[in-house]
């Protein structure tokens, strides 16, 4: 029996290699695109989770002045509805106070400014594994003195774990915030920005320093995944306190967000560049098909094929293009970047500095969201589409007589 | 029995500055089972009348009727179904299609008349072999002589039953040899199954072997004659 499908698919092979220079167009368009997108989304993802798990979590509730005017002027206590809430909501993980304050930390002649992070030591390490992250001593305790410094600042500093560092800053309401501590630990962050500024001190120890009693700067929550935030937060927002705002980690770090909008919206445009030309290619081969066969679909018509049949006809022919280009781009990315993923590439030397100093972590990070994949498909799909309107001109207008003369 | 009743039958090309009357009038009936000639110089107008007559090309005025249905009164849609169903075609060259093979180009025009499959099958080898290339059904047309395509052409056209066969200068691609054997199976054809053929011809080969000759002069009918060839 024939069928449209085994005609449509014999017209392609009329000139095979034709036929595979498109398809190979479609299929490294798909594949490229998919690699990109892979790539990038993939470090956005891993800085983001980065930033959360160390920095500013997905969730954070604060002082309503504290965004504008941070210091430990804008601190507040936790109040109860919100720990209900916490307490009771199944899609978070985790939730730790902090108090964050600004310090100029001193080692004989060396001074730096570094950032105060209070922390529950306990909960922190919960959430963030940080102290797997210690290149040297040990992790604070609950209610311990002593401090863990960024390895960066330690070296400085010119500090090693058992000296003592000098921290100099403001307590609440101008009070003088002063103290001498030992440092404990020494850490290495997959983001290099923290490594140059932060010291971990434990919370009770942080409110002392600061003067604030049992006050905190910020409470920060984490949830299941980046798709629970929005559940959370409004479940937070439903508790009165006049006192204190919830924030998205996109709300707390807006030049993150920019950098990826940024960055994403010039790869947007080398990907509708490279799917133009495949365009142009796929709309280019599709014509000649057309064509050359002019006569062919003349004497068709002539001998009784309705048009509307034969505009199926070479519609299915470049689909079946479409398809041999998209499902194997599909094919063989999906397994390539699935591995990836699990398995990122990590980065050393020259282009571990660059990568650092970009601010990320030096390590090539792969995405496999399913938008990665399917959004090439759509491209294709719609390039097509336009093609295929070509085909649809192309029969309409075409004139039997006129076609068997040619 | 009358199977083609044309009437004033014109067509007007109106190019830059001149007028050309390719058909200038034509009245004429064809009854079942001719085996006729349309003869006459080149640019005469007779691959403009058969098409006219066959419904491809829309006369400027005049009426065509074939079977009584006048076939230009139809919407385009329901022409293309009437050509499928009533009328056979043979043209000059490159008339299969080229990704079918012989078998399949007979077959394919009575799957599309929604022919059952047993029946497609049987009319098929049966066709192939009245033409004589049998062997050769599931030959691509690429692998086979030009003349041996036109013979899959003629089986073709009379696959679907039509009420006739319109050839334009079937044999003008054809060495003597192939021509007057494609014009023997043609007038075998049109014996064994008393198919109506209408062919446009330079061919003095082809007018011999023609019960009737309409041979026509710019756009007119000059004469009409008809021989008997038994
Ligand atoms: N599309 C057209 N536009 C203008 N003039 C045309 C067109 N098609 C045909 N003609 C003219 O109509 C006349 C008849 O042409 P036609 O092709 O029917 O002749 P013919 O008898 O088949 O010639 P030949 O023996 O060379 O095939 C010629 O003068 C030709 O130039
Ligand atoms: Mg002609």
């Amino acid at each position: 029996m024939l069928n449209y499908v085994i005609i449509a698919w014999r017209n392609l092979w009329r000139n095979p290699r034709r036929t595979l220079i498109t398809s190979a167009s479609v299929f490294f368009g798909v594949f490229f695109a998919i690699m990109m997108t892979s790539i990038q989304k993939g470090s956005f993802e891993n800085m983001i989770e980065n930033m959360a798990r160390f920095y500013s979590g997905y969730i954070q509730i604060q002082e309503k002045e504290f965004m504008n005017t941070p210091g430990v002027n804008n601190s507040f206590e936790l109040s109860p509805e919100y720990k209900t809430v916490i307490n009771n909501n199944q899609s978070v993980t985790s939730s730790t106070k902090r108090v964050e304050t600004f310090a100029l930390a001193s080692n004989g002649e060396n001074s730096y400014p570094s950032f105060i992070i209070g922390i529950e030591p306990d909960k922190e390490d919960l959430k963030s594994g940080l102290s797997e992250h210690l290149i040297k001593g040990s992790y604070i305790n609950t209610n311990s003195v002593n401090l863990m410094v960024g390895h960066v600042l330690a070296e400085n500093l010119n500090i090693d774990t058992g000296d003592s560092l000098i921290l100099l800053g403001q307590g609440y309401h101008g009070v003088t915030a002063a103290g001498i501590y030992e440092v404990q630990g020494i850490f290495d962050f997959p983001l290099p920005a923290l490594n140059k500024q932060i010291i971990y001190m434990d919370i009770a120890n942080a409110q002392e320093f600061a003067s604030i009693q049992n006050r905190i700067t910020s409470n920060i929550i984490m949830v299941e995944s980046t798709d629970n935030i929005e559940e959370v937060i409004n479940e937070l927002k439903q508790v009165n306190d006049k006192d204190t705002n919830v924030y998205t980690w996109q709300e707390l770090m807006p030049e993150l967000l920019n950098l990826i909008e940024g960055k994403e919206s010039s790869s947007a445009m080398v990907k509708t560049l490279l799917f133009m030309i495949i365009g142009f290619g796929v709309w280019a081969t599709i014509m000649m098909m057309m064509h050359e066969r002019k006569r062919e679909l003349g004497v068709m018509i002539a001998i009784g094929f309705q048009k509307s049949k034969l505009l199926l006809l070479v519609l299915i022919e470049s689909a079946l293009i479409g398809i041999i280009g998209v499902v194997s781009g599909l094919i063989i990315s999906f397994p390539v970047f699935y591995y990836l993923f699990h398995n990122p590439i990590v980065v050393t030397g020259k282009m571990a500095e660059t990568y650092e100093s970009m601010g990320f972590e030096a390590k090539i990070a792969f995405s496999i969201n399913p938008e990665i994949f399917y959004n090439p498909a759509i491209i294709v799909l719609v390039i097509f589409m336009a093609v295929s309107l070509y085909q649809v001109f192309f029969i309409a207008g075409l004139n039997v007589v006129k076609s068997l003369k040619s | 029995m009358n199977v083609i009743e044309i009437k004033s039958l014109t067509k007007i090309y109106n190019s830059s500055e001149v007028q050309v009357k390719a058909v200038n009038g034509i009245d004429i009936n064809v009854k079942e089972g001719e085996f006729t000639a349309v003869v006459g110089p080149s640019g005469s107008g007779k691959t403009t009348f058969l098409n006219m007559l066959g419904g491809l090309d829309k006369p400027t005025s005049g009426e065509v009727k074939i079977g009584g249905v006048d076939i230009w009164s139809l919407t385009s849609r329901q022409l293309i179904d009437f050509r499928m169903n009533n009328i056979g075609f043979v043209f000059q060259s490159y008339n299969l299609i080229p990704v079918l093979t012989a078998g399949e180009n007979v077959e394919f025009i009575m799957q599309l008349q929604g022919k059952p499959k047993k029946e497609r099958a049987q009319r098929t080898k049966e066709l192939l072999e009245a033409v004589g290339i049998g062997d050769r059904i599931n030959s691509r047309p690429s692998k086979l002589s030009g003349g041996q395509q036109q013979r899959v052409a003629v089986a073709r056209a009379l696959a679907s039953k039509p009420e006739f066969i319109l050839a334009d200068e079937p044999t003008a691609n054809l060495d003597s040899k192939a021509t007057t054997s494609l014009l023997e199976l043609m007038s075998n054809m049109n014996k064994k199954y008393n198919t109506t053929f209408i062919f446009a011809t330079h061919d003095q080969r082809v007018m011999d072997k023609a019960r009737r000759i309409i041979t026509i002069e710019d756009g007119k009918i000059l004469k009409d004659e008809y021989f008997n060839r038994d």
